[in-house]
């Protein structure tokens, strides 16, 4: 009876035994085996007339990692004399080739690149800098970690972290009973745990396999499976599966975890340029790194640097006065910005997602090539952050805490280069805002409702609507009677004066008589791929989208009818440098051109002549950009989209929690906007006419076809070629122009 | 301060984007019931564009030699990548949009050939050159999808 007791018992410990010991090999070799894919940005491309300033190359090359030297005594050195510049690059793997070290000069002046030739003298029209680092992701399960492999840890860490948390990890095969059996000791002695008995080894299993739980039950599983892990894999493979895995901090929602990825969130360099005292700062982290969080208690975290370094000194890790000058330092930590882009990767992770197939994202030392455009990415930053600054400043009384995401894109393309999905990404979470806040467009959906009259062939932007009061009854009963923003009534309107001043009445009459479905088919064909509640509110914008969903909408009007679907990802290369299946530039008609461009004419109206003439304080003088301002219902959501020459950019500012922020749509997103293009050196959004269209004076108000020089109201509308507009009877070139109208036109014409 | 100067006298920002050229349009005389006036003059001057005539850039001129030196060797996906590349540089040239539709066609994509096509013809505007190579790669890719009859029309059209 005993004999089958004990032998279920056994029977059992031993099933148990297996199955944690399957448990523990399965987890690691998926961890462990998994080289992380490396995830880079955009290389920036240098060409006579690239607007890039001197000051802006040597920024670039320090991204990179070049470095002040003689560049002829090898790779990844530069010199600067004046504005001139002397590079070794080093051999580096793009897209599209393995280029080999080369010796380059290139001039630049205070805006742009001047000349560029190679050293010996040969032609150098264009070049390209080395794609910089952003981060490595497993593509497969999606998490972000800068994994580093065992040659990349630097070998302080290696015996620095041993010295701290384990001392005996060499000689231990994962529970170190010694250790335990002291700590025991030390702590009944001190009347309360002032140490722990748990190896580096069991530390990691916690990790990997664990809840925080102090049971019995749990430290028993933690051994077996800390001795099971020993059994199978060697001391160094488990030392850097723990400096992967172990837990390092906290990003708002968002845990760090690993050395790597410590390295970059703390410091924004990588692992193997930290000294000695930031290392000490990240060993002595692994204690506690809440307690000693060194931004929230920097004196905390300062003594325990220090702490660590007296230690790396008593043992001779370090040199002792090499222990002094480091803990004299100051922490260190990076100021904000880099090249830490959680919201980008996170853009990255989906997209690898959506077009590339799992079984190919399984190979090991994957690098995948981005869109990041690391200076479009900090401009973006740089304008959320400030200008949520100033509008938290100005709502005090609201007492919240506005929230904002912006992304920037390149039209033709559909390439993402730049994404923020929240603000202070230090500390607002991991909600990616550009991603995945769902919110009412607001305003941001007229373009869709005029393009669809523009398209009907019925309406110019010189056709007159009506500005008027409007009464609805709806399928439920309920009478619906939208207002304009300012609570007027405009009467008679040009098409293009009701979307550059976005008055609602004569949005809802014009759509209500085109269909609202065929407003809806227009949206879908523009890119929106969510299907849209046909509701009369709908024209006023209460269809709800993500800012990226705004972006697919707002590419296709930029590009001049033609879709291109947001992407991230440009290609991804195997160890050896070959592509897998690449996603490539996929562009499809949208809608006809023809409407596009009188679309896109009336939008650069709204900056000049309507809801976004604010916008021009804040960019450089002269430049000329097309977009529109987006409200929802009470001012909860602020949005702007828009377009340069380069760059289209859509940004929404409002509360997590949809509060009343009492800012339209300039007001809010629109500084962020400007001060995001004007960051990005933008060239002018020169519309190009299809041929069947052609541009036309009209007068603003009245829409009668005039020329500047009879109607100082002018604006440019583009029409279809050949369409009759009715002509303002005061503009009459049969009668002599007057003097000053004559000085004028002579000055339009040598002007421009 | 050419556009400054536009600005004070024509007070009108968006008249800045376009000259109002001193040639007068030669269309027939409108035929609008809308025309308030019948006896006003039929014509009046018209914001001109300049005309345009596209170039490659001698980055984008050596991108494209390099792309089709890619080509050459086989490696479409190396030429398609190189041209992306001059894409971003110049993503407006419709030159660059018909080489990226040539390549599409040896690559066997017709359809994205033909988008090609249409964007090239899109920004091509009134540049005869760049419109003749447009409509060229669109017939091209039209007919490889086996649709001659609007192959046709836009050759005719050109």
């Amino acid at each position: 009876m005993i004999f089958v007791a004990l032998a279920t018992v056994a029977v059992a410990a031993a099933a148990w035994i297996m199955h944690l010991d399957r448990v523990v090999t399965q987890q690691f070799q998926g961890r462990h085996w998994s080289v992380p894919a490396h995830v880079y940005a955009a290389p920036l491309e240098l060409y006579a007339g690239a607007p890039i300033s001197a000051d802006d190359l040597e920024e670039e090359l320090r991204r990179v990692h070049y470095r002040r030297g003689d560049p002829a005594a090898g790779p990844g050195l530069y010199r600067r004399v004046g504005n001139a510049f002397d590079i070794q690059t080093r051999r580096v793997r793009f897209i599209d080739e393995q280029r080999d070290a080369q010796l380059v000069s290139i001039h630049a002046d205070a805006s742009s690149v001047t000349s560029m030739r190679q050293i010996n003298g040969a032609d150098l029209p264009v070049f390209r800098l080395d794609p910089p680092v952003i981060g490595s992701v497993f593509p497969i399960h999606g998490e972000d970690r800068l994994v580093v492999s065992p040659e990349e840890v630097p070998a302080l860490l290696r015996k620095g972290i041993k010295l701290i948390e384990d001392r005996r990890f060499d000689e231990h095969h994962g529970v170190d009973t010694l250790g335990v059996l002291r700590a025991v000791w030390a702590n009944l002695r001190a009347g309360r745990v002032v140490q722990g008995g748990s190896t580096l080894t069991q530390q990691l299993v916690k990790n990997y396999f664990l809840t925080d739980a102090q049971t019995f039950d749990r430290k028993a599983t933690e051994a077996v499976m800390a001795l099971r892990l020993e059994a199978h894999y060697s001391k160094d493979e488990i030392l850097v599966a723990y400096l992967n895995e172990v837990f390092l901090g906290q990003d708002g929602e968002r845990a760090i975890h690993g050395f790597g990825l410590g390295s970059e969130f703390y410091f924004a360099k990588p692992l193997g340029e930290l000294d000695a005292g930031e290392l000490a700062l990240l060993i002595g982290l692994v204690k506690g790194p809440s307690y000693y969080d060194p931004r929230r208690h920097p004196d905390r975290a300062l003594a325990r640097r220090n702490l660590v370094l007296k230690q790396f000194a008593d043992t001779h890790l370090i040199e002792a006065n090499a222990a002094q000058r480091a803990a004299a330092a100051p922490l260190g930590l990076r100021p904000g910005g880099g090249s830490y882009v959680p919201a980008y990767i996170d853009l990255v992770r989906r997209h690898l997602k959506r077009d590339y197939a799992e079984a190919d994202l399984a190979a090991a030392g994957l690098s995948v090539y981005t869109s990041l455009d690391p200076r479009a990415q900090a401009a973006a930053e740089r304008a959320l952050t400030r200008n949520l600054q100033r509008l938290d400043a100005k709502a005090a009384a609201r007492g919240g805490h506005l929230q904002g995401a912006v992304i920037v894109a390149e039209p033709n393309s559909g390439d993402v280069v730049a994404v923020i999905g929240g603000r202070e990404t230090d500390t607002a979470g991991t909600f990616n805002r550009a991603l995945d806040a769902r919110r009412p467009i607001g305003s941001l959906v007229k373009p869709a409702v005029y393009l669809t009259a523009l398209e009907s062939g019925r309406y110019t932007a010189a056709s007159l609507i009506e500005d008027a009061p409007i009464e609805m009854k709806l399928p439920d009963g309920s009478i619906w009677a939208p207002q304009n923003f300012e609570h007027n009534v405009n009467g008679s309107v040009t098409l293009a004066k009701a979307l550059a001043e976005s008055l609602n009445l004569a949005t809802v009459k014009l759509g209500m008589d085109l269909g609202l479905s065929k407003v809806a088919d227009t949206l879908q064909s523009l890119g929106l791929e969510s299907a849209t509640a046909l509701n009369p509110s709908m024209l006023l914008g209460t269809v709800e989208m993500t800012p990226l969903e705004v972006v697919q909408v707002y590419t296709s009007l930029a590009n001049g009818g033609f879709r291109a679907r947001p992407r991230a990802v440009r290609a991804v290369l195997d160890e050896q440098g070959r592509p897998l299946r690449q996603f490539k530039v996929q562009v499809e008609p949208a809608a006809p051109p023809a409407a596009v461009y009188q679309l896109v004419r009336m939008l650069m109206l709204v900056p000049t002549h309507g809801t976004a003439r604010d916008a021009a304080a804040r960019l450089p003088r002269g430049l000329v950009i097309a977009g529109k301002t987006g409200t929802s219902s009470d001012t909860r959501d602020s949005w702007f989209a828009g377009f340069t020459g380069s760059y289209l950019s859509v940004v929404w500012v409002g509360y997590d929690d949809n509060r009343v922020t009492g800012l339209t749509g300039a007001a809010g997103a629109l500084p962020v906007w400007a001060d995001t293009m004007a960051g990005l050196k933008p060239v002018s959004f020169e519309p190009i006419a299809p041929d069947s269209a052609e541009d036309r004076w009209i007068g603003f108000d009245d829409g009668l076809e005039t020329t500047p020089a009879c109607s100082p109201s002018a604006v440019v509308i583009g029409v279809r070629k050949n369409t009759v507009l009715p002509r303002n009877p005061r503009c009459n070139p049969a009668q002599p122009p007057r003097v000053g109208d004559k000085i004028k036109s002579w000055f339009d014409r040598i002007v421009h | 301060m050419a556009p400054l100067v536009a600005l004070m006298l024509a007070g009108c920002p968006s008249s800045l984007r376009t000259s109002p050229g001193p040639e007068v349009s030669t269309r027939p005389p409108p035929a609008s019931p809308n025309a308030p006036t019948p006896e006003l003059p039929a014509e009046v001057p018209r914001p001109a564009p300049a005309p345009r005539e596209f170039r490659l850039s001698p980055a984008t001129q050596s991108l494209v030699a390099q792309a089709h030196t890619l080509q050459g060797r086989g490696d479409l996906l190396g030429a398609s990548s190189t041209l992306d590349r001059a894409l971003r540089i110049e993503p407006s040239n419709p030159l660059l949009w018909i080489e990226l539709g040539r390549i599409r066609l040896v690559e066997g994509d017709a359809h994205q050939a033909e988008v090609c096509g249409r964007k090239a013809l899109a920004l091509a505007s009134s540049d005869q050159r760049a419109r003749s190579g447009a409509g060229h790669l669109l017939a091209d890719a039209l007919r490889t999808q086996g649709r001659n009859q609007e192959a046709s029309e836009v050759e005719s059209r050109r």
